[in-house]
């Protein structure tokens, strides 16, 4: 069983330092298994500026198993797939302590994305542009970064086109936009897995 | 080297004969003492033990602190003193995750109050435990991180809760409080810890047996050997399947592929029968002998299927000898062809001796029917011990024999070892070979024959010279096998360069098979010198090991004993050594 009393106090100490640290976590659902943080890229790299989701799936042995996370945002990193968004991080596996809490593995996510580890990569393509290319990787980083982690500009009508265009009935896009809280992306996962 | 060659007439004979004189009889003792040891569920903590105990006073330890380096270091003494002397004890303790800190474990009062970092809930200080490393949590979230290390079958390094400490957790603090909420979890965890000497040690092994006897084997200094479970279950312990010396593991393991792979095609053609070369009617096998006729009349030879003149002897036929890989030119030509028929040499050969060994297998029964006629008879002659050693011998011989097909399949092939020789080399070293092959194959079947004979129904005279000749021949394959052993470690295998292959070592004795650890063994020693009767292949045999380990009577290795043990308690318990694997038909 989650320790859902615990849980309920790391929402309450993140909220309460999100000024500082930048780094917020909400529920998604009411039931506390799937939360939604957000980070901010670090300043001074390729991140900069831009806000990234993630997305968190508490096991049922939480804190003294890890977190699932992933980032919902399009990241170009050597150690975050460009495809599924999957994390290589140790304390999110073997490393994972149950002293360690949400808004630290986040911090270490952040962590990550100013020290990337090429030699120990989830995206292959990623790391070896990053080894042999650096400045374009940077590039592309960059531009993925403009691209996908800004605060979308798309207002609600716009996503919902957008979906419909996609070949999903209106009604069910807007549901689905409303249940997931108005990400596109997630409404897009959402639709797919029916 | 030169003796290889002249031996080139199949007989072999045995020219010596006053040397029986000295010989007497060969008898089987099982190996003194052997240093193989089973481990029963029973036995699993006395057998590490000694470890443990050697670890806890050189370092002045407690036991809990002496199991976790020695889980770090994988039961490997020899090596966790290696670090202690070169890298020094607070780095030899701090990589196994070790803390020794005694004021540490000091209890919390009641009264205090502590806060959790996992639960986030301010707990009084009875309802919290500190561990040696210093940190502390409550013993709720303690029990809980315990409870999903050891559901995740890491219980033997069940590091502490705080983040980035490596130290591991006293496996008292643990069974102590899982044991409260889940005492059947505590056990796994007791069980995960105690077999922890099987699963992390090279020289420890579970039996492979199936359904599983619940036995391990350890092993005392090379783990390069062939050993005998007292489940009965015959393995090499270095690979795990069926012994299969004098191949190496790799060679039988591309062997067994290769026959499983080939199976649609070779066994289909050729394993079963073989159609005579003159009315090509199938034949089928029904005894011992490599030398068949057909109904129709015609002779013909079962290793190569050709056909034969009538003109031969047990061993031999007149002017035919197959033993050798002959390359025919044709053949060439196509080189897959070739490697097929190449594989079916030895394939053919390696089947036929298989073949021959389960029909022996089954011969002993009658062989055993024929010694106790023999023994009711009115008759000067009482020791038939000479039957089944001789019955033991072949056995033992056989097995080497089949084995040392695909051994040479691949020694001389391309497979494996095409740049380790020149062809010129290859081909001699394949001569050698092949020729103490065909002398083993020759006295083999020899003794083959002579043990078959109806004995039991021969005037006193005959039964003489049968017993000399099966005694005679005895002392030959054994010396043969040895032979062959010597010859492929050090000239053959010896040799490579390019990786490496190693075989169980040959013993005259057969397989060791492991003796029960158990810790009053040595009491029964010399109270019995008499064989009880034992039931076959049971773990009864162990007892007798025991026994048999304080007299005195054996020679230590290799060689057999020359003295003669007790024989009036001889009974069936002796065949249980010379049954044949259980795995040997898998092809």
């Amino acid at each position: 069983m989650i320790d859902f009393s615990r849980v309920q106090k790391e929402l309450q100490e993140c909220s309460r330092d999100m000024e500082a640290s930048g780094i917020k976590v909400t529920p998604v659902s009411d039931n506390l298994v799937n939360l939604s943080g957000t980070i901010p890229g670090p300043i001074g790299t390729p991140y900069e500026g831009g806000i990234f989701k993630i997305d968190i799936t508490l096991p049922d042995g939480y804190p003294f198993e890890p977190p699932k996370m992933h980032f919902v945002t399009k990241v170009w990193h050597p150690n975050v797939s460009s495809q599924s968004g999957a994390i290589c991080l140790d304390i999110l596996k073997d490393q994972w302590s149950p002293a360690l809490t949400l808004k630290t593995a986040l911090l270490s996510v952040q962590a990550l994305l100013s020290a990337p580890e090429p030699d120990d990569p989830q995206d292959a393509v990623v790391a070896q542009q990053y080894l042999r290319d650096y400045q374009t990787f940077l590039g592309t980083a960059r531009y993925w970064t403009e691209t996908f982690a800004k605060t979308s500009s798309l207002g609600v009508e716009e996503k919902v086109q957008k979906l419909v265009e996609m070949g999903f009935p209106e009604a069910l896009v807007r549901s689905s936009l409303e249940a997931v809280g108005g990400d596109e992306n997630l409404a897009l996962e959402k639709l797919c897995s029916g | 080297m030169e003796d290889y060659f002249s031996g080139d007439d199949d007989d072999y004979v045995y020219s010596d004969r006053d040397s029986l004189d000295g010989l007497e009889n060969e008898e089987w003792v099982p190996p003194k003492g052997s240093s193989t040891k089973v481990i029963t569920r029973e036995s699993l903590l006395a057998a590490q033990k000694e470890d443990l105990r050697r670890v806890m006073e050189l370092l002045s330890l407690g036991e809990h602190h002496a199991r976790t380096l020695l889980i770090h270091y994988r039961w490997d003494v020899e090596k966790l003193l290696a670090v202690l002397v070169e890298k020094g004890k607070p780095s030899l303790f701090s990589e196994a995750g070790v803390t020794v800190n005694e004021g540490a474990n000091s209890s919390l009062s009641s009264s205090s109050s502590v806060m959790c970092d996992i639960c986030m809930e301010e707990v009084s200080g009875d309802k919290a435990t500190r561990m040696a490393c210093g940190h502390c949590f409550c013993k709720d979230c303690w029990t809980e991180h315990f409870i999903v290390k050891i559901n995740e079958g890491q219980s033997k390094r069940i590091r502490c809760m705080a983040h980035k400490c490596y130290a591991i957790c006293d496996e008292a603090v643990v069974r102590n409080l899982v044991s409260k909420r889940h005492p059947d979890l505590a056990e796994k965890f007791d069980r995960f810890l105690l077999e922890s000497y099987i699963e992390d040690n090279k020289m420890v092994k579970w039996c492979p047996s199936t359904p599983h006897c619940g036995n391990a084997i350890r092993v005392e200094e090379d783990e390069f050997c062939e050993v005998e479970c007292t489940c009965g279950l015959q393995f090499c312990f270095s690979c795990l399947s069926e012994t299969h010396s004098p191949c190496s593991c790799l060679m039988w393991e591309l062997w067994i592929k290769k026959c499983r792979d080939e199976s649609e095609t070779v066994n289909w053609i050729t394993v079963h029968t073989k159609p005579c070369p003159k009315c090509h009617k199938p034949v089928e096998k029904n005894g011992g002998c490599n030398l068949v006729s057909c109904i129709c009349g015609q002779a013909f030879c079962w290793l190569c299927g050709g056909a034969t003149g009538r003109e031969h002897t047990w061993s031999s036929i007149a002017g035919h000898s197959c033993g050798r890989y002959v390359e025919n030119g044709e053949q060439k030509t196509e080189r897959a062809k070739r490697d097929l028929y190449r594989y079916m040499h030895y394939h053919n050969r390696y089947k036929a001796h298989t073949d021959s060994f389960k029909l022996e297998s089954k011969l002993r029964e009658t062989i055993l029917e024929k010694v106790s006629i023999s023994e009711e008879r009115e008759s000067r002659l009482r020791d038939f011990s000479w039957v089944t050693n001789g019955l033991y011998r072949l056995f033992r011989s056989r097995r080497v024999l089949s084995y040392s097909y695909p051994f040479a399949f691949y020694m001389f092939g391309e497979e494996l070892f095409k740049d380790e020789m020149t062809k010129e080399e290859r081909e001699l070293k394949q001569l050698l070979f092949e020729d103490q092959q065909q002398q083993l194959e020759g006295n083999v079947e020899k003794l083959s024959k002579f043990l078959e004979e109806p004995f039991d129904q021969y005037p006193d005279d005959k039964v003489m010279d049968i017993r000399m000749q099966v005694i005679n021949l005895s002392v030959i394959t054994d010396n043969l096998c040895k032979k062959m052993y010597e010859c492929i470690e050090n000239d053959l295998l010896g040799c490579l360069q390019l990786g490496t292959h190693n075989i169980a070592p040959y013993k005259s004795k057969g397989i060791e098979r492991a003796s029960e650890l158990s810790a009053c063994w040595s009491n029964k020693s010399n109270t019995t010198d008499k064989y009880q009767p034992l039931e076959c292949g049971t773990s009864g045999g162990t007892s007798e090991n025991e026994r048999l380990s304080g007299s005195g009577s054996s020679d230590d290795s290799g060689c057999f004993s020359r003295k003669r043990a007790k024989k009036d308690g001889f009974g069936p318990s002796f065949f249980d050594l010379n049954l044949p694997a259980e795995g040997i038909d898998r092809n």
